[in-house]
């Protein structure tokens, strides 16, 4: 028997997210879901897993029918998902969020020794030769890594039967991305259920059988099977029109607004690179590569070993990303929820807070122009502003992305280096080409330095004037522009294999929490 | 602006359990309360609560950075005894003494939130530990009680302006100050991304230390500004009781209020609400013949009660989605996400 869901329907806030949804699942199948921004992926995964409570519909999973399911129900039917936003617990080390909630017991206690065995183990079939201490704290591990760890996490009960990953792959590369697909074709000749949310496209025909693509809470697309489709029907059946890459103009040679010289680092460095005004350079590296270390450095998050940065010509010393941002400096970082997203406060004061100050006349706020450089904000990122007032939690895993590189796109402040982390992880095709245009412009328009991390190669040829390729924190290559493509990416950056994922220490952290 | 009034709309909501309760009360006492519902008494409501009020604000704010300042009760005793010692002793004009007072609330507050802000110490044991001393340094004033502050200082306590009580008047002018700060000043948005989370406001170059500095030196202040009012108020400064456990009478305001300890949330409007709230549930049950014991279970009651009632509403809204925020009522999404499929 197969998982099957008829009519569901969920409203948020008076507007629907799902209406009227129907889906199925064989056994032994990988089901792509795909769509848009804000389309209703999460939430229908949410009615599965018991997160979200359906206003309307049935969910049927091997021959049990339910109008909606408690969490422990679902786990109980074996339903197991890999939320888009970690739900790991920093500080609870990798064992530890392996089990949680599932401990393995004798007498009441935790049969310590036992977990981690068990979880060394599971982690080194899920990932091979790739090492992940099982005492680490999850709180240091890097994003990708953490992923890693939740993929574990949800094999490691006894009776999955439904498996679903929302995004799994968002900040891994091709390589760590293939880990990941091992194993779900393993999980798949095993008989399992496989939904798999995703908006990198060519992962749809790589691993899935059958596509289904929602728009605006609705079915656009029904258990295609992936055979009978190529990229284009697919892209247009998520975006609703086609999407075309725009020609671009070739950057001739200009002044260096970036200039790193031999900086080195927590897992980096020396680094030499300049980047010139109107220039747009994309890091390419695996896990582990350092790149994020190196943007979060010249950001002053993390303090340098050697080396000078240079803004403009002026050595600098941001001491912290405040420091950093008044030299012009921007970073959009990697781990969204924890070092962007204020999701308590809504789609406004995210966008704004880097520019509430700059607007103000003696502190005091001029509302209108702020309603302005949060209505372009909104415009260059396609943000619905029917959103502007939702909180950002609230908000679709993509659309919360648009917030945080509208603000810094779009912010008050001069911005001379636009420094960028995984710029459009979750964020759908259609948008995602939009916001490749945009950077472009406003980096040709304004002179500025782009700077941006990726491990999506394809993302690094369709951004990038010149590709910087790093492993274990060294610029291993660079590629012009006319020998950017996506095969020489791959090869220069896993000739010798991925290296090992590695801690996150060395932060300047703001200060733990007192209170 | 519309969206700004459904924020606020939203705000109100969020406070309605409390809202609910106040208004039940007060029905309450009105009926039943033989003399409460009279203007001298509730003017003198009013007085009573001016203080707590000044007080909660100011750790109000502390709270919605995600800090906390258990020193306040001290800090209002020891600055209203040094400017008691100070006018009785020292013959300082009164003007001065207060001026004084203030500023020593603040530089204890300054202390706080250099330690906390600067040197990463936890706030809760960094104000406990400010709660003791300087009840200590009271005593070290004096273990007695200062009287007698002569007419000219009496007026601040209790003369009246427009037939309102002064420290009303404060009070008043400190909640409307904390509301302009809070909506229409850059650094108050920066109060609710730092109590929110600290990483991400540090990412967007917010300077999350000197943000919970500034809040501990006003809470202070604010604090020394209470202690003032009250030996004003009543004519003398008693260095054994004057502001002992005020720290936990406004701690009990602002959560009744809807300032969640983990920061990020909360209004001016709920802690005032939040202050009233207890001071009418206290002076209600005095007129009521209840005793003293009776009238403080009744106040720990009422912070357990309101806290469940906000607890249901939270859950009862993530049942719902956020429909409790859509203006219209929710008749019409659930007749869409009913129709048969
Ligand atoms: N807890 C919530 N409260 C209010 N609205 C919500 C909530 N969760 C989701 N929504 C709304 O429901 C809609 C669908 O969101 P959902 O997260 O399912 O989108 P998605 O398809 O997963 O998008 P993405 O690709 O960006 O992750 C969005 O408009 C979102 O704002
Ligand atoms: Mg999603």
């Amino acid at each position: 028997m197969a998982v099957s869901i008829r009519g569901l329907s969920k409203v948020f806030g008076g507007s629907p997210a799902l209406s009227g949804v129907d889906f199925e699942v064989g056994a032994g199948e990988v089901h792509a879901l795909l769509g848009p921004n804000g389309a209703g992926k999460s939430t229908l995964i949410r009615c599965l897993s018991g997160a979200v409570q359906p206003d309307a519909g049935t969910i049927v999973i091997e021959d049990e029918v339910y109008t909606e399911l408690s969490p422990k129900q679902a786990i109980e039917a074996g339903v197991a998902v890999i939320y888009q936003n970690t739900s790991l617990i920093p500080s609870l080390t990798v064992t530890e969020n392996v089990f949680l909630g599932e401990e393995l017991t004798r007498w009441g206690f935790v049969r310590r020794g036992t977990q981690r065995k068990e979880a060394a183990a599971l982690l080194h079939t899920l990932l091979g030769s790739a090492e992940i201490d099982p005492d680490g704290q999850v709180g240091s591990l890097p994003l990708a890594t953490r992923q890693l760890v939740e993929v574990a996490k949800a094999l490691s009960r006894a009776n999955v039967k439904l498996l679903i990953l929302d995004e799994p792959t968002a900040a891994l590369t091709e390589s760590e991305a293939h880990i990941i697909f091992d194993r779900l074709r393993r999980l798949r000749s095993q008989g399992l259920h496989i939904i798999y949310i995703t908006h990198r496209l060519q992962e749809v025909f790589e691993i899935a059988d059958r596509v289904t693509v929602l728009r605006d809470g609705k079915v656009a697309l029904a258990g295609q099977s992936v055979a009978n489709l190529d990229a284009t029907a697919v892209v247009t059946a998520i975006a609703g029109a086609r999407v075309v890459h725009p020609p671009r103009d070739e950057v001739g040679a200009s002044r260096p607004v970036l200039t790193l010289s031999g900086l080195s680092g927590t897992r980096f460095g020396p680094v030499d690179l300049e980047v010139g005004a109107g220039e747009v350079v994309g890091l390419f590296g695996a896990l582990g590569s350092g790149r994020s270390e190196l943007l979060e450095t010249i950001f002053g998050a993390r303090a340098p070993d050697a080396g000078r940065i240079l803004v403009n010509g002026h050595a600098i010393d941001p001491r912290k990303p405040a420091g950093a941002i008044a030299e012009g400096i921007a970073l959009v970082p990697a781990d969204r929820l924890r070092q962007a997203l204020l999701g308590e406060l809504d789609a406004t004061d995210n966008v704004l807070l880097p520019s509430y100050l700059k607007l103000a006349l003696f502190g005091f706020r001029r509302l209108a122009a702020e309603r302005r450089v949060f209505a372009s904000a909104a415009a260059e990122t396609s943000f619905p502003t029917a959103l502007a007032h939702r909180r950002g939690r609230q908000l679709s895993g993509g659309t919360q992305q648009k917030l945080i590189v509208g603000r810094w796109l779009r912010s008050a402040r001069p911005i001379h280096v636009l420094m960028m982390d995984e710029p459009t992880q979750g964020v759908d095709v259609g948008t995602r080409s939009e916001l490749y245009k945009i950077i472009l412009e406003s980096a040709r328009r304004d002179g500025r330095a782009v700077l941006f991390a990726s491990s999506d190669h394809e993302e690094v040829v369709a951004l990038a004037d010149r590709a910087v390729v790093m492993k274990a924190g060294r610029v291993v290559t660079e590629f012009q522009r006319s020998r950017l493509t996506e095969d020489n990416l791959i090869q220069a950056a896993h000739l010798d294999g991925a290296e090992g994922p590695a801690g996150n220490a060395g932060w300047r952290q703001p200060g733990a929490r007192h209170a | 602006m519309p969206k700004k009034l459904r924020g606020r709309a939203a705000d109100f909501i969020f406070a309605a359990p409390l809202t609910v309760a106040f208004v039940v009360m007060f029905g309450f006492f009105a009926i039943y309360g033989d003399g409460f519902f009279e203007a001298d008494n509730l003017q003198n409501v009013a007085l009573q609560s001016a203080a707590l009020c000044i007080v909660a604000v100011a750790i109000g704010l502390v709270m919605i950075a995600g800090y906390i300042d258990l020193s306040v009760g001290s800090v209002m005793g020891f600055s209203g005894v040094a400017a008691g010692y100070l006018i009785t002793q020292s013959h300082w004009s009164p003007v001065w003494a207060s001026i004084v007072g203030v500023a020593l609330g603040a530089l204890s507050g300054l202390v706080n939130g250099v330690l906390v802000a600067y040197l990463r110490f936890s706030a809760l044991i960094v104000t406990l530990g400010a709660l003791t001393i300087l009840r200590g340094a009271t005593f070290a004033i004096t273990p007695q009680t200062f009287y007698d502050f002569g007419p000219g200082f009496a007026v601040f306590g209790s003369g009246h302006f427009l037939s309102v009580p002064i420290p009303v008047w404060i009070a008043a002018a400190v909640c409307i100050a904390a509301t302009v700060f809070l909506q229409y000043t850059a650094g108050g948005r920066h109060v609710y991304a730092v109590g929110v989370s600290q990483e991400a406001a540090y990412f967007s170059g917010i300077n999350v230390r000197r943000i919970p500095l500034f809040l501990f030196v006003v809470s202070g202040a604010a604090a020394g500004l209470a202690g003032i009012i009250t030996i004003a108020r009543i004519d003398a400064a008693p260095s054994g009781s004057l502001g002992v456990g005020f720290e936990l009478s406004a701690l009990t305001a602002v959560l009744l209020g809807g300032v969640s300890f983990a920061g990020g949330r909360g209004s001016v409007f709920g802690i005032l609400l939040g202050v009233l709230f207890l001071g009418i549930l206290q002076n209600g049950l005095a007129i009521m013949n209840v005793s003293f014991a009776n009238q403080q279970i009744a106040n720990g009651l009422a912070l357990v009660v309101a806290t469940a009632l906000e607890a249901g509403s939270a859950w009862l809204s993530r049942r719902m989605g956020v429909r409790r925020l859509a203006r219209r009522p929710v008749t019409t999404p659930v007749a869409v996400g009913r129709e048969p499929a």
